[in-house]
């Protein structure tokens, strides 16, 4: 198990520093170059990263600022139009993104706005809200409802009951919620490749699909692209790792 | 979360309240209306929209403008044609294939990382780390080590057999894509199977001990019913995990070599997005967010089921 999940890591950081004359030559014994990544660091690397970074963190804060809100109301509210909500929640949750792209790319056409950012964050948000909400609603359920109705008591309005006194409690979900998003959306390729008509305005997920798909592939450099795009995944997931572990089994099953 | 020791458990009302809590508590409504927007104008429209793609003669040169209607004409196209029953066979031999390996392969590793070793959390946490990173680079990484001099290869031909062609042969592609899949699924399945298996009493495993238990009989009498209520929405998300899966063989096949790794929904993109019949496309996609309405059905019933039970 630890060699099934370890090598694959490993040879992505080993072959990054090999020449390409010794891609497929001995293991260990090459000697240690930076070509690769000096191949890789240029204006287009730097221009993904932007891109990167603004469509991970657009869309991270957009599904955020929607999804938390309507989790809250989907556990709340019940009768015949939350099981309608929810229904729909679980088909576009497991709906094919491919499915998504044929429509979106023409819809995005008619309405201008494809190559752009904000398209691809929107589409972006379109496609997590749906799963953010569905990990969200069971935090928001074990808030208990008397707590509510005590602060009701008091005087505050919903809004404030909801900023106050919900929100402090369902904040593990939110945080667990927020990283996955963020990891979803960095590594998010389809939209991007099909809704950015220039390679020249690609994230790095797009620029490394678009790469590992060319002919005659350059190994040592796709693998320093590889990993390029995991340093700030791993970044992320240093900082969040427990709250990961263990939001993911509870949020996902119940 | 002390409060909850003093107030008993949010439990489903019974029906004279449920009526007074939803009228008291409807304010709540208007919360999801932003998300009601947003999903509407870029969810549910774009499905109407596939919808009418699907039964409408629609290329690049009118994208933009009005659609024949051609009625059902795309999907007896893709029938007659061979190529949505040969997706069909190839998407159930693969989501067959990433269920099997991933539940039995998550289960397995849950079981043996549930001690509290310093190794089981480095490796947990590798293996999560695995599942975090972008799937395009995992499946650049695992092209390279599958490529016909690359690493498994060495290993294979080291081991004295001769080299395999992992992702070259129309046979080993599907399942090359298939077992990389559930590589990539085993982490997620680990965790919620560890989170279950967490739950068990130390004292079980002590009284088992005491009886001279074997290692088996730990899994099958104590392990496998802890996680029995878990495994039914865990096995629906492993199944749409790999019927939805398109971006390994993005990566790694891009539907090749031949057709051999078009999956339903890789099939619908590949229409659409390099045959440029994007009518033909939708209709592909409609079988598959079709085939998706049914699980998402039995899906939803068995989290009703886990709510209600508490």
């Amino acid at each position: 198990m630890t060699l099934l999940y370890g090598v694959p890591l490993f040879w992505i950081v080993l072959t990054s520093f090999k020449g390409s004359d010794e891609v497929f030559g001995p293991a260990f014994s090459f000697s240690p170059t930076l070509d690769a990544y000096r191949d890789m660091i240029g204006p287009q690397l730097w221009s993904s990263l932007q891109q990167s970074v603004a469509i991970a963190v657009g869309t991270t804060a957009f599904v955020l600022l929607i999804a938390v809100p309507a989790a809250y109301a989907v556990a709340r509210v019940s009768g015949w139009v939350s099981m309608i909500g929810l229904g729909l929640l679980i088909v576009f949750q497991m709906s094919p993104q491919t499915a998504n792209v044929i429509p979106l790319f023409q819809i995005f056409g008619e309405w201008r706005m494809l190559d752009s950012t904000a398209g691809v964050i929107v589409a972006d948000t379109a496609l997590l809200t749906p799963f953010a909400v569905m990990l969200l609603r069971p935090f928001f359920r074990a808030v208990p409802p008397q707590l509510e109705e005590a602060a009701a008591i008091d005087g505050a309005g919903v809004m404030r009951i909801f900023a106050t006194v919900v929100l402090p409690i369902a904040r593990n979900g939110v945080f667990t919620v927020g990283t996955l998003v963020f990891l979803l959306s960095w590594g998010e390729f389809l939209y991007a490749v099909n809704f950015y008509l220039s390679p020249g305005q690609y994230p790095l997920s797009a620029l490394l699909a678009q790469q590992v798909s060319a002919f005659g592939i350059n190994w040592p450099g796709l693998m320093a692209l590889s990993v390029l795009t995991s340093i700030p995944i791993l970044i992320v997931y240093l900082l969040a790792y427990g709250q990961l572990r263990d939001g993911l089994a509870a949020g996902s099953v119940k | 979360m002390t409060t909850a020791t003093t107030t008993p458990p949010a439990r489903r009302p019974g029906p004279g309240q449920a009526r007074k809590r939803r009228r008291r508590l409807s304010p709540h409504a208007p919360f999801a209306l932003p998300a009601v927007v947003v999903l509407g104008l870029f969810s549910l429209y774009p499905l109407i929209q596939l919808l009418r793609m699907s039964v409408s003669d629609v290329s690049t040169s009118n994208l933009g403008q009005d659609w024949a209607f051609v009625g059902l004409q795309n999907y007896l196209d893709g029938f007659a044609s061979g190529a949505t029953g040969d997706a069909l066979a190839r998407t159930a031999i693969f989501v067959l294939a990433v269920t099997i390996l991933g539940m039995i392969g998550g289960f397995a590793a849950a079981a043996a990382l549930r001690t509290k070793g310093w190794w089981s959390s480095v490796l947990l946490s590798l293996m999560v780390f695995a599942w975090a990173l972008p799937p395009v680079v995992n499946g650049s990484v695992w092209k390279f080590l599958l490529a016909s001099d690359g690493l498994a290869n060495s290993i294979v031909t080291g081991l004295g057999f001769s080299e395999r062609p992992f992702l070259y042969d129309q046979y080993w592609a599907l399942g090359s894509v298939a077992v990389v899949n559930a590589w990539a699924v085993i982490p997620f399945n680990t965790l919620v199977f560890r989170a279950a298996l967490l739950q068990i009493d130390r004292e079980q495993f002590e009284a088992a001990a005491l009886d001279g238990a074997s290692r088996w009989q730990e899994v099958r009498h104590i392990m496998l019913p802890a996680v029995r209520p878990t495994s039914l929405v865990l096995l629906i998300l492993t199944v749409v995990y790999g019927f939805r899966s398109f971006d390994f063989i993005y990566v790694m096949t891009y539907g090749g070599p031949g057709t051999a790794t078009n999956t339903l929904p890789f099939l619908g993109y590949l229409q659409a997005f390099t045959r440029y019949d994007y009518g033909l496309g939708a209709s592909t996609s409609v079988l598959a967010v079709a085939m998706v309405l049914l699980l998402a059905v039995v899906y939803a019933r068995s989290i009703r089921r886990e709510e209600t039970r508490g």
